[in-house]
């Protein structure tokens, strides 16, 4: 039997030891199995090009989500360290994504808007084992061919959604519509909208007819011919599905020779340059898209006021909906890590965090978000008639319009244009 | 119909100012100096995005509106000036290399053009608004045209005979077109080749960067709309024929109005038939319009 | 020429990576040696024969959407069947634009070469019922030798069997091009750059001469596509950019044109410098790139084989300067 004064000793060292200890041991962050060292995450943003502001959107969000939940004692206590890279073509922006998972081990990777990049980036995610939160960029073909039953890769929502919305709207909002005229950019993008597009507003008027369709490639930024052949068409309405500074140039290009005086028009994405859309050349009684964020929600969350204000105060813009979707990648991502933990007791592994992921719904910017079970991002989405009558020198929409994923983007398994087809109305 | 054909001709020609006021440099450039710039598409686009801020600051100022276009000028113009700092810093050392050297200089200078406009500018797309609509519009045959159309358009042809005036009537003129024929006996008759590649080269910078400033008020400045432009220049120099004024004219009005009118006409054919052109001048008659014959061997 | 032991020690390095250097660097390899092949045949262009093709990556293109088109289109997996197929094609397409192009030299050569490449990328582009367009294609994974590998990842497939195949490519693909560069008809070729109207004189049909040249080097460029297109797994338009072009001539004049295996180390700097750079000023890399080939175009025109060189010599003059008009 060992003396008491042996026990004491090691009574003694033992104390000592937990007094020496670092604070991993000691402050009231630590959790049993959580690692002390920062997660890290990897980012993919655009940088450069046509797509770089919604690249930067992204990014600005996720990082105000990070400075956030690191004032807050990171996820489980353990602090979040952004690495970001750049997307820019499929070929450098795989290389790049394999560097984050290869090189740098991340956790898990946010990002990704471009649809080329994601459906390349698809299969190297699944390959490479480590789950990966898009934020955008997913067309008809992505969801269909190339990502069937992904594991590891979580797509954005279908982007056709905001035409669908656009084209259920469409009728509610303007009465009498017999002719349409289309204009998008040359890529799946555009003309996945215009078909969409299509598809739904001939559910609601039968025998409306499509009378023009252009597709400037991206990049054009003179639109003066495009819009004399859409004044030549003598079309009710124009679809138009630009969502960058395309959108402005187009908007400013028809107010100078007074296209919206006598033809409707529907600006499926244009919520995504809204702040430079001005009152000066944007007309009241379009109807706007905002994809899955409108700033000035009336029925906005304080998390969403907080973010807006700071948001205007640092970068002098308001925010369009990428920072929502980067938000609630990042903050879906949190949200698995912990609920994992839960039942895990240590901090879960990535397949768990994928498993966790899978049907979790978090408070994102907007409202509330969700991943379906089949790894696509459900929302909500925003769009309205434009008005003049608000405090800024841009347009805002009144009214505003609300329509969940569950509404507009086919279920799971289903082929888009038949799910339209079968719609009862 | 009269109204339609007014609109598509208008606004062929006014896409055609701005290929010209693209291209224009390039040609000053390459006549003189058989330089084909690649970075003419990053000066119009620094031209630009100068515009922009100059307008915005005039604004913010306090100026009226109608006279934003005094800023928008002098801000295009005088950042062309850096057209000195890049001859004298960077290009004169290679004007006794090929050809080709040259030209990957230039390819360095679109590279690094692009991060410096992206440093500066940022990337969301920049504006100057509704000053485009400020001189409301004109009414032509039926057809409403925006005026600020017709001032670009007006800043194009003015600009085109400005400079054939200089290179025709000019001292100045006739030896820039001497030391573009014969560049050695120009030298050796006494012209300074220094001074006068400086000022050629800075004429062409700055005739990109006012093009740039000119048209921004009808679009907006975004990244990397310089790699974009390039192609398009090139489209109508080939056509018009390298280092010719009067090709880049042409050149322009062709690819212009031809793309106005199949927009109207069939429009899946747009950037192809730019392209087919391209070819066909290419393959038949390679020194496009009017241009020197290209050498062989 | 590189010492024997530089080359037998470099070599060496290249087949141990796989054991010795982490994943992500092994990975960074394959576009390293892909471009390696394409480098051979621009620079067979390039420095033996003077001419600057500003389009190249138009070839890259045509053996990359040869490896997408065979293996999800047709079903075809064999990457000896891409590689001899992107071969053909690239040599089928190089005919005609190179019997108009090897007309002009200089500028010009340049220009043509700059424009037919911005073709092809819009019609790849355009014709996005056929190619995909933005969206591209999917390049699935090729058989080596008949063997699927499909119980490796991925990332085991490309740092394994995947890239020792891309290595005998580039191997064979170096001692073809030296065969050449070192036959009577490189010598030709050397003669054309050097002279013109004398290798005329000589019997030499100069316009010949330059569309052999100007057709094996595409030859090469859609085999190095080919290489190329396999470890993105989608292949899409942008590999056919103009800038795309113009950043092989980049990696060719770094590393220097005027040595055989200049262009090999001017791709692999490229590649590891620009993958550093990334990492490091992600906000400026393509500002430091734009200032290093501008000082590589004013300062070393030779490249790094030929700081290299000059630094042997003493900095005497050499005979043949190519880089002076």
């Amino acid at each position: 039997m060992r003396s008491r004064r042996d026990f004491l000793k090691g009574v003694g060292a033992t104390a000592v030891a937990a007094a020496t200890a670092g604070p991993a041991v000691v402050s009231a962050q630590a959790r049993k199995g959580v690692p002390s060292d920062p997660v890290k995450i990897g980012v993919i943003a655009i940088r450069a090009g046509i797509a770089a502001p919604v690249g930067a959107a992204g990014l600005r969000g996720t990082e105000w989500w990070a400075e956030r939940v690191n004032s807050a004692g990171g996820i489980l206590g353990r602090k979040v360290q952004l690495v970001v890279e750049e997307e820019s073509n499929p070929k450098d922006t795989v290389e790049r994504y394999r560097k984050l998972v290869l090189q740098e081990k991340v956790d898990v990777v946010l990002g990704g808007i471009s649809t080329g990049v994601t459906l390349a980036l698809a299969t190297v995610a699944e390959d490479l084992a480590t789950p990966w939160l898009s934020w955008d960029g997913t067309t008809q073909k992505g969801v269909d061919e190339t990502m069937p039953n992904p594991k590891w890769a979580f797509k954005s929502v279908d982007n056709e959604v905001e035409a669908i919305v656009a084209g259920m709207l469409t009728p509610k909002y303007f009465k009498g519509i017999k002719t349409v005229a289309g204009i998008g950019n040359d890529y799946s993008y555009g003309h996945d909208c215009w078909q969409s597009y299509q598809a739904v507003l001939k559910r609601y008027i039968p025998d409306v007819k499509f009378v023009l369709e252009l597709f400037p490639k991206l990049g054009v930024t003179d639109f003066t011919s495009h819009i004399a052949a859409i004044q030549q068409s003598k079309a009710d309405l124009l679809m138009c599905s630009f969502w960058s500074g395309d959108a402005t140039i187009i908007m400013k290009q028809a107010a100078a020779v007074g296209l919206f005086k006598t033809m409707k028009g529907v600006f499926t994405t244009a919520g995504g340059v809204h702040d430079s859309l001005k009152k000066d050349f944007t007309p009241e009684g379009l109807l706007l898209g905002y994809n899955t964020m409108y700033f000035d929600d009336p029925k906005g969350s304080p998390l969403l006021k907080q973010f807006v204000r700071e948001y205007k105060a640092k970068y002098n813009e308001y925010p369009p909906y990428e920072c929502d979707h980067a938000y609630f990648n990042a903050e879906s991502y949190k949200a698995a890590v912990e609920k994992a933990y839960a039942s895990a007791q240590e901090w879960p592994s990535k397949a768990q965090v994928v498993k966790a992921l899978e049907g979790i719904e978090v408070e994102s910017l907007s409202g509330r978000r969700s991943w379906r079970e089949d790894h696509v991002q459900m929302c909500n989405f925003y769009q309205g008639i434009t008005t003049h009558k608000n405090a800024y020198d841009f347009v805002t929409i009144n009214p505003i319009e609300t329509v969940s994923t569950r509404q507009a983007m086919k279920p799971a398994g289903a082929k888009l244009f038949d799910w339209i087809n079968s719609w009862k109305l | 119909m009269t109204e339609h054909v007014v609109r598509v001709l208008l606004s062929g020609v006014f896409h055609a100012s701005i290929l010209f006021l693209v291209s224009a440099g390039l040609q000053v450039v390459f006549g003189v100096q058989k330089i084909f710039n690649l970075a003419c598409g990053s000066f119009y686009a620094l031209g630009a995005y100068v515009g922009v801020w100059a307008v915005q600051m005039y604004a913010a100022a306090g100026g009226p509106p109608a006279f934003f276009i005094v800023p928008l000028v002098l801000g295009g113009l005088l950042v062309g000036l850096v057209g000195v700092v890049v001859e004298r810093g960077l290009l004169r050392f290679v004007y006794d290399r090929d050809e080709t050297f040259q030209l990957l200089l230039t390819f360095a200078l679109v590279l690094m053009l692009e991060d410096a406009i992206r440093l500066t500018w940022g990337t969301s797309p920049l504006s100057t608004g509704g000053m485009y609509l400020v001189y409301g519009q004109a009414h032509i045959l039926g057809a409403a045209v925006p005026v600020y159309n017709l001032v670009v358009i007006a800043a194009g042809l003015a600009i085109a005979v400005g400079i054939g005036a200089l290179l025709t009537r000019t001292a100045f003129g006739r030896i820039v077109r001497a030391a573009a024929d014969q560049r050695e006996m120009t030298e050796a008759l006494g012209v300074d080749m220094r001074r006068l590649y400086a000022l050629v080269f800075t004429l062409g910078t700055v005739l990109g960067t006012l093009g740039g400033a000119l048209v921004i008020p009808a679009t907006a400045a975004m990244s990397e709309m310089g790699i974009e432009l390039i192609v398009e220049a090139f489209a109508v120099v080939v056509i018009g024929g390298l280092g010719s004024m009067r090709g880049a004219l042409v050149g322009a009005l062709v690819v212009g109005v031809l793309r106005s009118i199949a927009i109207s006409v069939y429009p899946e054919l747009e950037m192809l038939l730019i392209y087919l052109i391209v070819i066909a001048v290419l393959v038949l008659r390679p020194r496009g319009l009017f241009g020197a014959a290209a050498t062989a061997t | 020429m590189i010492g024997r032991l530089g080359l037998v020690a470099a070599g060496a390095a290249v087949v141990a990576a796989p054991f010795a250097a982490s994943t992500y660097h092994v990975l960074l390899m394959l576009p390293f040696m892909a471009y390696g092949v394409v480098l051979l045949g621009l620079n067979l262009l390039f420095g033996y024969t003077g001419l600057v093709s500003f389009g190249h990556a138009l070839f890259i293109g045509i053996g990359a959407y040869t490896g997408a088109f065979l293996t999800s289109t047709f079903g075809v997996r064999s990457l000896e069947a891409i590689v001899v197929t992107a071969a053909g094609l690239g040599a089928v397409v190089a005919a005609p634009v190179a019997a108009l192009c090897v007309r002009y030299v200089k500028i010009y050569f340049g220009m043509l070469t700059l424009a037919f490449g911005m073709v092809f990328y819009t019609f790849v582009l355009k014709f996005y019922r056929l190619t995909g367009g933005d969206e591209g294609l999917p390049y699935l994974r090729p058989s080596l030798l008949g063997f699927g590998l499909e119980g490796m990842s991925k990332t085991d497939y490309l740092t394994g069997p995947y890239y020792y195949y891309s290595l005998i490519v580039l191997a064979v693909a170096a001692v073809v091009m030296w065969r050449i560069v070192h036959s009577p008809f490189g010598l030709c070729l050397k003669t054309i750059r050097d002279n013109p109207a004398k290798a005329e004189t000589l019997g030499i049909g100069v316009g010949r001469y330059r569309w052999y040249a100007f057709v094996i080097s595409a030859v090469y460029a859609s085999v190095g596509g080919a290489l190329l297109g396999a470890p993105i797994g989608n292949v899409d338009p942008t590999l056919a950019y103009w800038t795309h072009s113009g950043n092989i001539v980049f990696m060719t004049l770094l590393g220097g044109f005027a040595s055989f295996f200049g262009p090999i180390l001017g791709a692999f700097v490229y590649i590891y410098l620009e993958d550093f750079l990334k990492s490091l000023a992600p906000s400026s890399w393509r500002l430091i790139f734009g200032a290093l080939l501008a000082a590589v175009v004013i300062l070393a025109p030779g490249g790094l084989m030929g700081l290299v060189r000059a630094a042997r010599r003493g900095a005497s003059p050499r005979p043949h300067d190519p880089a002076r008009a």
